[in-house]
Order: C-alpha cells, then sequence, then structure tokens
C-alpha cells in the first residue's frame, strides 16, 4: 500500500478516482447467472411441468370459483380478525386487570394452536357442543340449533382464521400503540378528548405507520393460511385443483396453477401495501433500507 | 358550581402524589388568582411538573383537593361521599384549562391548523368554519397564519411550541398551564416562544409557567414558587426574589443557575 500523503500535490482531485476492482462481486454475478441460466432451462426443457395443461385449467371455472373463495375467506377472515385484534390490543393494555388477563389470555391461547388444528376443531364443535343456544348463562335457552347445523364448512373455516388471526393483529396493534408517544395520548386527553376520542384519532391514526408493514405480511400468511380450509372440505383455490388432478392425475401442473394464482395475489397485496404505507407516512421521514456499498 | 367570582381562579390545597414510596408533591397548597402569573421554579425532579399534571388532571392525586374557579376538579359530591367524576366530566373541565408540553406534542398526522381547529370541533361543537376562523386569528397572534396547512414536522421546534400555544388556546381556557415550555428548544428558539408567552401575560392570561428560564420569570411573572422536594419552599412576588427573607435553598439554586449561565456565556443572564 502506499499512502499519498504529499501536500504538494496540486493536481490531485478525487473526482478522478476509479472503483476499486471487488472480484467478489464478479464471482457472486457470475453464480447467479449460471444458477438463473438452470432455472430457465429446467422450466422450459422439463416436459413433466406440462404447461399445456397449466395454460387449459389457469382460467378454468372451478379454479377461479376456488381462487374467489380463497380471496373472499381472506378478506372476511382479515377484516373480521383486524377489528377483534384492535379489541383485544386495547384490552391489553386496559387498566383494568381482569380484562388485561382474560386478553392476554386470549392471545397466548389463538396464537400458539396451529391453525389446522384450529379448523378441525371447529369442524368437529358439535361432538362437544351437540346444540348451540342463546339464553341467559345456567337458566333459561331462548333459542337452539343443532351445532351440525351451523358449523359448516364455511362457518369452521371462517371462525378458524378468524380467531387465528385476531391474536396475531392484536399483538400488531398492541406494538403500534405503543410506538406513539404517551404525550400524544396526554396531550388529547390535555384538550378535552375523552379516552376514546384520543385513541380513535390521534393514537391509532399514527399507529399505523408501525401497524400496517406487519399487517401486510399477516394479509399474505392468511392468503397462504387458506389452503389449510381444503383438509374441511371447503372449496378453496387448492381443493379446486386438487379435484382435477384427483381425477386426471396431473399433479404437477396442477399445483402450478395454484401457485400462480396464489403469486399474483400476494404481488397484488404487496402494491396494495406500498400505496397505504406512503399514505400513512406522511409527515414522516424514514431510511431507505439500503444498506451502504 | 361556579364559586365566589372574586376567588382564585385556581386553588390547590394540601395536595399530595406519591410514585411508590417517593412523594412527588408532599403538601403542597397554592392559590391563582384571576389575571395572575406565577412562575413555579425549583431543581429537577422537585415535582414542578407533577403539579401542572395533576391540576390538568393527567395524574391523579393522592390526598387534598384543587378548585377551577370554586368547582372541585376530578370529584363529586354523592350521598355524602367524594367519588370520581365520569370521564367525560373531566374531559369538560379539561378543557377550561390549557396546557402547553415541554415536548410539543402536536398531533403529527395532522396539518398545524387541523391541531387547533379537532378539538374545537369534536368538543365544543363548534362549526369547521368558526373553528378555521379562530385557529387562524390564534396562529396570527403567535405569528405563523403562514404554516396552517404544514404539518408539524415541516416546522422548528420554536414555530412547533407556538402552534402549540396557540392550539391550547383555542378552547378559550380560564388558565394556561406550560410545563418548562422552552426547555426541549434550542437557545436561538426560545425567544421567539418568550415572546409568546409575554404577550399573553401582556392581555391578562391566567398563567402558571414551569420554567428554568429565570430572568424572564422575573420579567413576565407576578409571584414566584420555590419548589423542591415536593414542597413549596417559598413564595412571593418576583421582585422579592434573591431580596430579604429568601430561604438558603433558594438562594443556592440560583447562584448555581446563574453560575451556568455564566459559564456557557449565555445573553440571557441580564436581568
Amino acid at each position: 500500500m502506499t499512502a499519498t500523503t504529499t501536500a504538494a500535490a496540486p493536481d490531485v482531485d478525487v473526482a478522478t478516482a476509479r472503483p476499486r476492482p471487488r472480484p467478489l462481486r464478479w464471482l457472486g454475478g457470475a453464480v447467479l447467472a449460471v444458477v438463473a441460466a438452470q432455472i430457465a432451462w429446467f422450466l422450459t426443457h422439463n416436459d413433466r411441468l406440462e404447461w399445456p395443461v397449466v395454460a387449459e385449467y389457469l382460467f378454468d371455472a372451478n379454479v377461479l370459483a376456488g381462487l374467489a373463495t380463497s380471496i373472499g375467506l381472506t378478506v372476511a377472515a382479515m377484516v373480521a380478525g383486524s377489528a377483534l385484534g384492535v379489541l383485544l390490543a386495547t384490552g391489553q393494555l386496559a387498566a383494568f386487570a381482569p380484562v388485561r388477563w382474560a386478553c392476554t389470555l386470549y392471545v397466548g391461547v389463538f396464537r400458539g394452536i396451529p391453525p389446522l388444528v384450529q379448523l378441525l376443531f371447529w369442524f368437529n364443535l358439535a361432538y362437544l357442543l351437540p346444540r348451540l343456544s342463546i339464553g341467559i348463562p345456567f337458566g333459561p335457552t331462548f333459542e337452539s340449533w343443532s351445532t351440525n347445523d351451523v358449523v359448516t364448512p364455511l362457518t369452521a373455516a371462517l371462525v378458524g382464521l378468524t380467531l387465528h388471526e385476531s391474536a396475531y393483529m392484536a399483538e400488531i396493534v398492541r406494538a403500534g400503540i405503543l410506538s406513539v408517544a404517551a404525550g400524544q395520548r396526554d396531550a388529547a386527553m390535555a384538550m378535552g378528548f375523552t379516552g376514546g376520542q384520543a385513541f380513535v384519532r390521534v393514537v391509532l391514526p399514527q399507529a399505523m405507520r408501525v401497524i400496517i408493514p406487519p399487517t401486510g405480511s399477516q394479509f399474505i400468511s392468511l392468503l397462504k393460511g387458506t389452503s389449510l380450509v381444503s383438509v374441511i372440505a371447503m372449496t378453496d383455490l387448492l381443493h379446486a385443483v386438487q379435484s382435477v388432478y384427483n381425477q386426471t392425475y396431473q399433479i404437477v401442473p396442477l399445483l402450478i396453477v395454484a401457485c400462480f394464482w396464489y403469486l399474483v395475489v400476494v404481488t397484488a397485496l404487496s402494491f396494495g401495501q406500498q400505496r397505504l404505507e406512503r399514505r400513512f407516512g406522511r409527515g414522516q421521514r424514514s431510511a431507505t433500507g439500503r444498506w451502504p456499498a | 358550581m361556579t364559586g365566589n367570582p372574586n376567588g382564585p381562579v385556581l386553588s390547590i390545597r394540601n395536595v399530595r402524589r406519591s410514585f411508590g414510596t417517593h412523594a412527588a408533591l408532599d403538601g403542597v397548597s397554592l392559590d391563582v388568582e384571576q389575571g395572575e402569573v406565577v412562575a413555579v421554579i425549583g431543581p429537577s425532579g422537585s415535582g414542578k411538573s407533577t403539579l401542572v399534571r395533576c391540576v390538568h388532571q393527567l395524574e391523579p392525586i393522592d390526598s387534598g383537593a384543587m378548585y377551577l374557579d370554586g368547582e372541585l376538579l376530578g370529584y363529586e359530591h354523592h350521598a355524602g361521599r367524594l367519588r370520581p367524576l365520569p370521564a367525560r366530566r373531566v374531559a369538560d373541565q379539561r378543557r377550561r384549562m390549557g396546557m402547553v408540553f415541554q415536548q410539543f406534542q402536536l398531533f403529527g398526522h395532522w396539518t398545524v391548523l387541523r391541531n387547533i381547529t379537532e378539538a374545537q370541533v369534536r368538543v365544543h361543537g363548534r362549526s369547521r368554519e368558526q373553528a378555521r376562523e379562530r385557529a387562524m386569528e390564534l396562529l396570527g397572534k403567535v405569528g405563523l397564519a403562514e404554516k396552517a396547512d404544514a404539518h408539524p414536522g415541516q416546522l422548528s421546534g420554536g414555530q412547533q411550541q407556538r402552534v402549540a400555544i396557540a392550539r391550547a388556546l383555542a378552547t378559550r381556557p380560564r388558565i394556561m398551564l406550560l410545563d418548562e415550555p422552552t426547555s426541549a428548544l434550542d437557545p436561538e428558539l426560545v425567544d421567539e416562544v418568550l415572546t409568546v408567552i409575554r404577550d399573553l401575560a401582556a392581555a391578562g392570561m391566567t398563567m402558571i409557567i414551569v420554567t428554568h428560564e429565570i430572568a424572564f420569570a422575573r420579567e413576565v411573572a407576578d409571584r414566584y414558587v420555590f419548589m423542591d422536594r415536593g414542597r413549596v419552599v417559598e413564595q412571593g412576588p418576583v421582585a422579592g426574589v434573591l431580596g430579604d427573607g429568601t430561604s438558603d435553598r433558594l438562594r443556592a439554586f440560583l447562584s448555581r443557575y446563574t453560575q451556568q449561565l455564566s459559564d456557557s456565556g449565555e445573553a440571557r443572564t441580564s436581568v
């Protein structure tokens, strides 16, 4: 290493510097190029992928109906789960200890049980409770239904996914609330807002900045989670392609059809998330998240 | 519910507030008359901020009582005993007092204008136009009318605190509580905020100002209250600060303060 130390070099200007050679980057680039070429070769030259079959079923009516079911289930469970999650988050932060304990216990239980187990459990609820009824606890009953009539694959899926989702959303919303300075709530209360107004108008909107990114991931994982409902015979996207390949044995191409649609929806969701983040990030500066070279 | 019209605007009677075993307020009593400006001074941890936070009912008190215009704050008589007021009544009492925080606490998701209008609309039931008119009038007073549509994050600390003062004034409070309004500001931004407070005092606003700006307190306040370890050690007209009858503790506090300022070569040391 030779150091340029002389002060008497008037023609020195760092603008004329050339980049340092970075051989490891070139090596890394070459490896990535080879891997990409291999994948492309595999996708185009392996006949078992049966691309014509993929094309045939991509817009099949049953597949699209299954896709609609998956999306509808995701949206419904997400909306209900988010609403319940906000309530649970505020409950976990409540001043009244029994409410705090109950909400914390709820989150612990429903976050801890795998969603597949929950779906099977709710689907088999009739074994535990043959009849569902509305009435005074330990008192008279006003109305009651056979559990088997109420718990269809649809309701079991909705209940299972919503409860699972609400537990995760509760933690996300709680983190968001805690990210807003306590002084903001004080200031809102000082202006004469009630606790509820302070929460809805001041704290929650500012918590959104922290809540949205993990919620986007939740949305995506919930969409993928809907594939579990095929085990309780609900006709979602996965169930739709399974019904086809159970007859035709074209397993791989039909799974590719399912993959395609999951990726399309997830990509659309990611764009939506970006837009939301920009909207709620107004008035905030943040790092671009790129490491320096 | 209002008491004697000639009585004090705010009356604090033997108020105690403890955090665990630490007594933040250890039997504080204080009356603030109409139009009076009271400067609360004292070392960090002496209970100054806790006092204004308790008056504003952002923190509960353990014992004693506080009255705003003769009305008991936070409690009501019921069946011969006291019980806490419902949240809505507490909110009603709060908006009769304006609070200014050390860290401004403007709402970052709203524009400057909305920061000032929202409480008027939601809590006072004023129309958007009325609220806007009042907000623009107040922004004019603090010299920030052109910033109405800016977001708080785009303003300097001094500008944010001036907006916060305008926001606190929007509901026409009976008394203003300022909790170290200039402590979070860069030195060159302090004066613009002090000017606004000076104007308020000149206009006859009743105020409690928790401050480290001794020179400013002498200039603008009618009375000083010196607190230490949760107690009011002494109080009197500002003209008497450092005069006869000043306690050793206050003298020690003030000399340490002037020492610090002359060390840092501050221009504001001159009184």
